[in-house]
């Protein structure tokens, strides 16, 4: 993991006392709302229905055990004993007073994390593949290149008041994800015939009102190019980007009104200006630098097969199961990847009190090599178990009620906060995630189901990745009524697509209806192993609708 | 637009000998803003003129110029400018900064460029890593709190048109 | 965000959210109270225009954000919110009924 050197420690705790200052400011009267506001924004503070909400960036979703007690300790000091791990690998806490944040920005500091740059129109926090280091078959870890843009993009002169906001995401793997091509820039780590590692670029991809897939602008750009490349799409995104229209104005809506083709020239173009100079490329020593802090860790050498574990699961039913769908194989022989599931059967997808983060803590620290992941999905990672200690880890979380067997699964939605907690949301999100799991609660009937993304939003802005859900949820508001529209086939991975709306939206309670009648649907259609998304790749919405508007 | 403001140069308050001129007031012997289109029209006559001259660039969200103006169109007129005045509409609208750096570091203006519109207290810091040597603000503030505004963020991560190198390069030296 | 009040509400309400926490409160007899049962209620547009405007003084925002006017309707003894909205922000989530004004009064 990467650890703060004086330079990193400097810069974030100049930025504590800043927001310190400006948040006096605001308190005496010196500073008015419509001023203060954009710069609280940019420090992470929103003012939600019932309170502040405060957003703390996990860089590229990777945490230390001492950061998560961290977490935890918030959770208890500052809010009421839980936090909600969000679709950007971050965390949000929704109960702090605005007068006490300076101190829990300072008590972060101490564990080098940090709220900057986690809201407004500027480059947010960067995220990366969960399992990153750990899992086989990665070109390079996404991480090095992501502490890097971390670095550069923090307080950017040219690029803290953009048009919008912009969200860079990075992949080293083939499988994706991290959505790369539902963000304004993707970059995913590739090898050319040479041997070298670079990273192709897509840029214009993201959700909310209008969404796109991303297009890809380059094939390759080697790492001390990469930042130079990046200061050029920013660039031209800064330049020419709208500003008359806040749903207009992310760089999707340039990408398309553009064109492709335009747009790769602008960006090339710029490109060459700025590489000129050579100001921006990268030094060898600081990539080598930033590289040695995500070595492997001192795996030990184990045999690929435990007896232990594979005794483990022979007798135990549940522990079997949980294998099955939490634990994914891990690059190194003798350990496992383990997903923690943030998605008890009726609870609130990604929320974790602070007893459980604390747990989480402690089995990295002695399991884990210390590492825990926030995936985009709002679960948890444990990257490094030994398969040898896989039952301990599962007894453990399986008492806190962290080992719902569901990866995956039609349990695991993704819902953002939704109308329960946010000022942007038209209608409830957590509710129905809650309805659903618990429709389909029985394990047996979901394994049978199998492979099933559903992800609900509150509002068009899309935070809980409607559009790519294999089943989309978007919250709409008539009146002050909840309404809920469906759509089907989105998948946020290396094959994005956009779902289809199936029609007219539902009332609240006939959502979960609608659900088991597209899952019906899918389970009397479908081939031989065939998954829910390949079927609707397969057979389209007509069948779909057909059984949803019957009557 | 901020009523009254007074102007910060190199770090030190200074008399403002510029005036901004629409396009229809008749150039005199003094230092003169004008705009872009006055500039590009009336060229030639203004490089016989015997007094400093200075544009403003628009960033406007209204009309054909929905974008702002582009700055690289000032390359032709570059000789001809002591200063350039780059309009920041809204805070929120950070285009000026690109102008900036491009003035700086892609065509060379060595002259005054001067943040004008809403240039507030947060802002600064980021205006002057972008190449703003000079700042209309509001006329409350006193040179001390710009200079502690300055340096609130003492440590930058990227190269930009300052002299900081950039702390991922100076970290080897570089 | 929603749409708050219509210009056919009869009956309405003024809420915010206090500068130092956040908390949800009412505007009742120029001052700001927590709960929504004792909020002030205009009957009428002009009534309601009065109070939104009382609710505004100038120096209001040294502690309040963002005054506005939100639908009401009779309900039992007293007054309910009309949107699912202006609900949740009376009472709390409704997903964690622990928390917020809900949990307060027990």
């Amino acid at each position: 993991m990467y650890r703060y050197d004086e330079f990193d420690h400097k810069i974030v705790t100049d930025r504590v006392n800043q927001f310190r200052g400006q948040i006096n400011r605001r308190i005496s009267g010196e500073l008015s709302e419509d001023a203060f506001k954009p710069l609280r924004l940019m420090n992470g503070v929103y003012l939600q229905l019932h309170a502040y909400m405060l957003r703390v960036a996990i860089p590229y979703g990777t945490v230390s055990s001492k950061q998560m007690r961290m977490l935890a300790h918030i959770a208890r000091k500052y809010d009421r004993g839980y936090g909600h791990f969000t679709t950007r690998q971050n965390i949000q806490y929704n109960w702090p007073a605005l007068n006490r944040i300076p101190d829990l920005l300072e008590e972060l500091a101490s564990v080098e994390m940090h709220a900057i740059q986690t809201s407004g129109n500027c480059i947010r926090n960067v995220t990366a593949d969960q399992y990153a280091g750990a899992i086989a078959d990665e070109i390079e870890d996404p991480r090095i290149i992501s502490e890097i843009i971390r670095q550069w993009s923090t307080f950017h002169p040219e690029f803290s008041y953009l048009p919008r906001k912009f969200k860079i995401a990075v992949t080293g793997h083939k499988n994706d994800r991290a959505a790369i091509k539902l963000h304004d820039i993707g970059i995913v780590i590739v090898r050319n015939d040479r041997g070298e590692t670079g990273y192709e670029v897509h840029v214009g991809g993201g959700q909310g009102r209008s969404p796109f897939i991303a297009k890809k602008l380059t094939n390759f750009v080697p790492a001390e190019k990469l930042l130079a490349y990046l200061e050029a799409v920013m660039r031209v995104y800064n330049m020419l980007g709208r500003r008359d229209n806040s749903y207009k104005a992310r760089i999707k809506i340039l990408v398309h009104e553009t064109g492709e083709t335009e747009m790769r020239r602008l960006v090339d173009e710029e490109f060459k200006r700025i590489d000129t100079s050579q100001m921006l490329s990268l030094p060898e020593a600081e990539l080598s630098r930033i590289s040695a802090y995500f070595a492997p860790p001192n795996y030990e050498t184990l045999p690929a097969q435990s007896k232990a574990f594979e005794a483990a699961k022979g007798s135990n039913a549940e522990f079997n199961h949980w294998v099955k769908t939490n634990l994914v194989p891990h690059k190194t022989p003798g350990y496992g990847i383990v997903n923690i599931s943030l998605k008890p059967i009726g609870g609130i997808p990604g929320d974790a009190t602070d007893v459980q983060m604390d747990v989480i803590a402690d089995l990295a620290q002695r399991y884990a090599l210390d590492e825990v992941r926030v995936t985009h999905e709002q679960n948890l990672v444990l990257p490094h178990v030994k398969l040898d200690e896989a039952k301990e880890v599962y007894d453990i979380l399986f008492a806190h009620d962290l080992a719902t067997p569901n990866i995956g699964l039609i349990s695991d939605s993704i819902a953002c906060p939704g109308l329960d907690y946010c000022n942007l949301a038209n209608a409830r999100s957590i509710p129905l995630a809650q309805e659903i799991s618990t429709h389909f609660a029985d394990l047996d009937k979901q394994y049978d189901i199998g492979e099933l993304k559903i992800k609900i939003s509150g509002c068009i802005n899309a935070c809980g990745h409607h559009h790519v859900g294999h089943i989309g949820i978007l919250g709409v508001d008539k009146k002050g009524t909840e309404f809920y529209q469906i759509s089907l086939g989105g998948s946020g991975d290396e094959q994005a697509s956009l779902g289809d709306i199936t029609g007219q939206a539902f009332t609240e309670d006939k959502v979960v209806d609608a659900v088991d009648t597209i899952v019906e649907t899918y389970l009397n259609l479908r081939q031989p192993e065939e998954r829910f998304l390949e079927t609707y790749r397969r057979v389209g919405m007509s069948p779909f609708k057909e059984q949803l508007y019957a009557d | 637009m901020l009523t009254k403001t007074h102007l910060i140069s190199n770090g030190a308050f200074i008399d403002d000998t510029w005036v901004l001129l629409d396009d229809e007031t008749p150039l005199g012997d003094t230092p003169a803003i004008i705009s872009m289109d006055r500039l590009k029209a009336e060229a030639d006559a203004l490089r016989s003129r015997n007094a400093k001259l200075g544009v403003v660039i628009r960033t406007n969200t209204l009309g054909k110029t929905k974008l702002g103006e582009d700055v690289r169109e000032l390359t032709p007129y570059l000789d001809m400018l002591s200063t350039i005045a780059i309009d920041f509409p809204v805070y929120r609208n950070g285009r000026g900064y690109s102008d900036a750096r491009i003035l700086r570091e892609e065509m060379g203006f060595e002259g005054e460029l001067r943040a004008i519109g809403e240039v507030l207290f947060d802002q600064w810091s980021f205006m002057a890593r972008c190449g703003f040597n000079s700042f209309e603000i509001d006329a409350s503030i006193p040179v001390e709190t710009f200079k502690e505004a300055l340096s609130e963020l003492s440590e930058a991560y990227q190269p930009a048109v300052d002299n900081q190198r950039g702390v991922l390069w100076r970290r080897h030296g570089l | 965000m929603a749409q708050h009040s219509s210009k056919s509400a009869r009956f309405q309400a003024v809420t915010a959210n206090r500068l130092n926490d956040g908390e949800v409160v009412y505007f009742k007899d120029n001052r700001w109270i927590e709960n929504f049962a004792e909020a002030e209620i205009a009957d009428g547009q002009e009534a309601a225009e009065a109070l939104l405007t009382r609710a505004s003084p100038d120096n209001m925002e040294a502690f309040i954000l963002d005054p506005y006017l939100f639908e009401v309707s009779e309900y039992q003894d007293g007054f309910t919110p009309v949107s699912v909205r202006e609900n949740i922000r009376a009472k709390g989530p409704t997903v964690r009924t622990d928390l917020g004004k809900q949990a307060e009064a027990g």
